[in-house]
């Protein structure tokens, strides 16, 4: 550490050090008190008060902590100790100016420090500005002529032109990128490129250009064979494409594959380029003379040939090839042969594999409908498993499972009545417990059963048949079987992702969270694969319960917001200059990603429908979530799918999955349904803030109700555009398609007039408007309708519970937790607002009554405003209570059959059927139980808010 | 079948088939991203022709003079893609890599009760240089064996001669800050 005011380093870090020990452990109190003990001592300690406005900034006092670090920072120190802590604390707050302010001031005082330049340098980074960077990069190759330096202006300069504010403008990119180029090209002709790195940056700056020539010339040169001995060789086919060199690359790529004959990078590349010279080859070749495919045909033969042991590879490159001429009305048949023999041929020889299904799957797209189901049943045939057979090996069952894989995708499952789908279901159910005593004895707890996706693929048969009935019980045995086979595999992901999706079809939170948990998502699987969980638990039935999870999620976030900056500081500090736009990029995919901003939303929702306190309390937390309803925070435009939809497996029919598509419809419809959530947690903050928070703000008179105004108008249109555009219900035909948003439950409840009236009455309350009368009572008619759907809702669960107690649960929960949502943030408006006004009616009687001057009429007095407010109040306890009656009576969902009944229809051994559906009927149970115990407690809360 | 390419940040919303496999860690973000920044050739992916992920390695290259040398940090293979050679793949990609910068040899750690993954290794080539008592913390702690292979440039083979005695994590680390 750096002396200061003449105290020896030795003594000033002795001084020092509790305070940061302290701190490092977490006890911010005692670091205070430490700090607080030295300045009594030295007052004057920039570091030590430095890390008091520290210790503050994590006992959350912000005010008292911002002062201490601006008195800090206005002495300007020059000291690394403080500028360190300086730096953590505005980072910390995301004051990433004052970093940059903080080193300019200190490199001023000692010009040519490389340190404090390269913090300056490293402060720039952090908010992106380019043209900075490269200044004080310059300046610190200055102070020492280090590569690193030099190279760091060179990217400055390059982001200059492909990502800085100029970047747009077509001329600025190419003289950037000009500039960036004849820096490195001095450098190189001064022989001074060091590294790798370096080398890679010259290429991507020469790619960026559209230089391709001078780029191959320096990727095959000497310098670089010496630098870049690593050099991708995708980097040769990329510029050998562009440059047009399709006979090199060509040749090439023989040699490549030659050496290696798996690469399936290599393959493609072979293929494309062989098309890419028949394209060059004048027509009418000499006789004799062989065309490009024709030799390329020779060549994957001749792979295949001299192989000695099998390889994946040229086979599928075959399959491609035959593929790619079909596809351009090319002789294939003639050259290759017939495709079916050549599939029949790959799955004799690699169907015990269990990616063959998927290579398999590559080429069927390429042929026919009937075609395919012809192919489906040559390698069912092929696999030697009958309808009267059982697998005599592992390798049979493989090829077997493969075989009804492939005919589930050519679409054979689509048109078998219903008897003959429950018989393969059967069949299936028989295969798995085959194929687990059979072959799957003395796995390691960490293998999955060799015939597991006998019964993954029945539970999708299942969802067919139960989708065709509009019945849950086929769907709820395949439930059964599933957790019967977790009990058997533990690791298998697979089924914990089909379980939690079928618990949460059913409405059962309890069920899904325990595979969610079981599935022990965690980090940036959070964002990736919280889709799964994290949206469907919203308006499921249960709040308070999902805030843990909605925790979890967005603690990852907070974590990785603050450290983003970090890493690509990290890809400076290592001159990685091929990561560093991958890192920027990784950046904003994280900082907008959907995940992060609906669960933000919805636990902020979550707070407001659930909290409990009395009013102080209430308003207090209310106050602490810092919802600020005039600013749209959400980059809309911006928004990122960070889902995992391919870690469901699937083998639904190829012709009735279009992925894409469905990530694209699914996304639209969670981006409208944030639209919805954001507006109406901005609008009803709005409410509360023309009450509560213009005694304590600075903002201009009517500035709130000018907000209120826009931001209810904004959600009238919100709601009317969302009408024109008419999304329709995500598809539902399979099991593993995503379940519907909740897009249409938002526009089927009462949200859009529930909110809109109570917007109104929020301004007639406080005008004393004439109409107030008839607004109460709109907004009481509201209030009635939202109990009766509650209640209705209930009914109809419990009448139709007899009949099928699980195939609309979801949707009946979810109305009930809308229903109870809209209630619930009513009554804690209901409560500010009673709150607020008893406040001023007791204020004002000590007044003296103000002769009114003003014609017209006269606004509603205080206290006629009040008693309206009280039968508002009074009414909605009523309604609680209704619901509450009802809820009470809501019966847990009677399951698709009884035990008996199961028995005689499940080949699985009596004791272990019934613990199994002994244990899934349970979780059912504790869900329901749980669910109306939550809800129950929620609307006494409600009942106490109000019963004033 | 196999398209061998370097693991990009994007990856990291897209290994999901692969991480939730028991025995691969789904670490924080600043772990990738520090080997992703520090030695990115160190980090391939490999996938399938349908775009599926099916494994990937990750590694380093550290150590001074005669200790230079590469080491495979995680090695993972989707339990779908498993017995297609796939782990040989993507081991003999970190040696090549580390032939080219002139490592020494390459060195991984392993636990001492996964006898698949030690045949596996043993069947690559390499040897059980030494046992790390207490390397793996959890319920039970576990050993580790230290398993390396010579490259080129250690003519003698001097880098995979046997320790006979164990060493400890402290003993480790306190080699490693030397090294460093």
């Amino acid at each position: 550490m750096a002396q200061q005011q003449g105290m020896d380093s030795a003594l000033f870090e002795r001084r020092l050090r509790p305070v940061y020990d302290n701190l490092e452990v977490g006890n911010n109190r005692k670091a205070l008190q430490e700090s607080e003990k030295l300045l009594r001592k030295h007052p004057n300690l920039l570091c030590a008060r430095a890390l008091k406005g520290l210790s503050l900034l994590r006992l959350g006092r912000y005010d008292e902590s911002h002062g201490c670090l601006q008195t800090v920072a206005e002495e300007k120190p020059t000291d690394d100790s403080t500028l360190q802590v300086l730096s953590f604390c505005y980072r910390e707050m995301e004051q990433l100016d004052k970093i940059v302010e903080l080193y300019q001031h200190a490199v001023k005082q000692n010009p040519g420090n490389e340190e404090l330049l390269a913090h300056l340098f490293i402060s720039h980074v952090r908010v992106e500005d380019y043209k900075a960077q490269q200044a004080v990069a310059l300046q610190l190759y200055k102070a020492q002529p280090k590569n690193a330096y030099y190279f760091w202006s060179v990217i400055s300069v390059v982001f200059q032109g492909i990502r800085g504010p100029e970047s747009a403008l077509p001329e600025k990119r190419k003289i950037y990128l000009g500039l960036a180029q004849r820096m490195v090209d001095k450098h190189i002709k001064e022989g001074k490129m060091e590294t790798e790195q370096e080398a890679f940056l010259y290429l991507h700056i020469l790619k960026l250009q559209n230089k391709y020539q001078e780029a191959w010339e320096f990727l095959t040169g000497e310098l670089c064979a010496k630098l870049y001995p690593g050099a991708p060789v995708s980097m040769k086919f990329e510029l050998l494409k562009e440059l047009g060199n399709w006979r090199e690359l060509n040749e090439l790529l023989q040699q490549l594959l030659d050496a290696d004959r798996d690469r399936w990078d290599f393959y493609k590349e072979y293929i494309q380029s062989s098309f890419e010279l028949l394209k060059l080859t004048p027509q009418g070749v000499e006789n004799g003379d062989k065309d490009s495919l024709a030799r390329c045909q020779e060549f994957l033969q001749r792979i295949i040939d001299s192989s000695e042991r099998k390889k994946r590879g040229p086979y599928l490159a075959r399959l491609e090839l035959h593929q790619r001429m079909r596809a351009e009305q090319l002789p294939a048949e003639k050259l290759i042969g017939d495709f079916d023999e050549m599939v029949i041929e790959y799955f004799r020889l690699f169907g015990d594999k269990s990616c063959c299904t998927h290579d398999i799957a590559l080429f069927l797209p390429s042929i026919s409908m009937n075609q395919r189901q012809a192919l489906a049943s040559k390698l069912l045939l092929e696999s030697g498993v009958t309808s009267t057979s059982l697998p005599k090996n592992k390798e049979q069952l493989q090829k077997h499972l493969c075989a009804l894989q492939i005919s589930r995708m050519c679409g054979s499952h689509m048109d078998l009545p219903a008897d003959h789908l429950l018989a393969f279901y059967t069949a299936l159910k028989l295969h798995y417990e085959h194929g687990r005593t059979t072959f799957g004895k003395k796995l390691l707890a960490t293998e999955m059963g060799p015939s597991d996706a006998y019964a993954l693929l029945a539970a999708n048969v299942m969802y067919d048949l139960s989708r065709r009935e509009n019945k849950s019980d086929h769907l709820f045995e395949a439930l059964c079987l599933l957790q019967y086979v977790l009990r058997n595999s533990t690791s298998n992901f697979h089924v914990k992702l089909l379980s939690l999706k079928i618990y949460h079809l059913f409405g059962c939170q309890v069920g899904a969270q325990e595979m969610y948990e079981y599935l022990d998502i965690k980090q940036i699987q959070l964002d990736s694969m919280g889709y799964v969980h994290c949206q469907l638990l919203a308006l499921g039935g249960r709040f308070s319960g999902n805030r843990n999870v909605y925790d979890a999620t967005l603690k990852f976030f907070t974590n990785s917001y603050k450290e983003r900056l970090e890493y690509i500081a990290l890809t400076y500090r290592f001159c990685t200059f091929s990561k560093m736009e991958e890192f920027m990029n990784f950046k904003e995919r994280l900082t907008n990603s959907l995940q992060y901003v609906a669960c933000s939303v919805e636990a902020q929702i979550c707070d407001l429908v659930s909290c409990y306190g009395n009013i102080t309390q209430n308003l207090s937390a209310y106050v602490a979530m810092s919802i600020e309803p005039a600013e749209d925070r959400i980059a809309w435009h911006e928004l990122s799918d960070n889902r995992d939809l391919g870690a469901i497996i699937r083998w639904d029919p190829l012709h009735e999955v279009d992925a894409a598509e469905e990530r694209r419809e699914s996304f639209d419809q969670e981006v409208e349904v944030l639209q919805v959530r954001s507006l109406m947690l901005r609008l009803f903050a709005s409410f509360i803030d023309l009450y509560h928070g213009a005694g304590l703000k600075d903002s201009p008179a009517g500035a709130e109700t000018a907000t209120l105004e826009l931001l209810r108008e904004s959600w009238t249109g919100l709601f009317q555009r969302l009408r024109v555009m008419n999304y329709k219900p995500l598809a539902q035909k399979f099991l593993v398609n995503l379940l519907p948003t909740r897009l249409h439950l938002l526009l089927d409840m009462p949200y859009e007039r529930f909110f809109d009236d109570l917007a109104q009455l929020v301004l007639d309350l406080q005008s004393g408007s004439a109409k107030l009368a008839e607004q109460c009572k709109r907004v009481g008619d509201n209030v009635i309708a939202t109990m009766e759907l509650c209640v209705q809702t209930i009914n109809e669960s419990n009448e139709s519970n007899g009949i099928d107690g699980l195939w609309k649960r979801r949707g009946q929960q979810q109305k009930v937790a809308a229903s109870l949502e809209m209630l619930s943030l009513y009554a804690f408006l209901l409560s500010v607002l009673n709150d607020k006004l008893q406040v001023s009616s007791k204020t004002k009687t000590k007044k003296k009554p103000v002769e009114n001057k003003v014609d017209g009429p006269q606004p509603i007095s205080e206290k006629e405003r009040s008693q309206m407010l009280q039968e508002l109040m009074r009414q909605l306890k009523h309604k609680f209570e209704a619901c509450d009656t009802a809820i009470r009576s809501w019966k847990a969902p009677v399951l698709p059959r009884d035990l008996s009944s199961f028995m005689s229809d499940m080949s699985l051994k009596p004791e272990v059927e019934a613990t199994l559906i002994g244990d899934v009927s349970a979780t059912f149970k504790d869900s329901h139980e749980l669910m109306v115990t939550e809800l129950r407690n929620l609307l006494k809360d409600k009942i106490r808010m109000v019963a004033k | 079948m196999t398209t061998l390419r370097p693991f990009t940040c994007d990856d990291l919303f897209k290994f999901n088939n692969v991480n939730f496999d028991p025995l691969t860690e789904t670490y924080g973000l600043s772990f990738y991203t520090q080997y992703l920044a520090k030695w990115p050739e160190y980090f391939q992916l490999a996938e399938s022709p349908s775009g599926q992920i099916m494994g990937y390695i990750m590694g380093k290259v550290e150590g001074h003079l005669d200790n230079w040398h590469g080491h495979v940090t995680a090695l993972t293979v989707s339990p779908d893609y498993r017995r297609l050679g796939l782990a040989a793949l993507l081991m003999s990609f970190l040696e090549d890599i580390s032939e080219k910068k002139r490592a020494y040899f390459v060195d991984l750690f392993v636990r001492k009760s996964n006898q698949v993954a030690i045949n596996m290794y043993t069947n690559l080539g390499y040897i059980i240089y030494r046992t790390i008592l207490e390397y793996y913390s959890g319920d039970q702690d576990e050993d580790a064996y230290d398993m390396r292979k010579a490259l080129s440039r250690d003519v003698n083979k001097k880098s995979v001669i046997p320790y006979t005695q164990p060493i400890t994590m402290r003993e480790l680390r306190r080699q490693m800050r030397h090294d460093h």
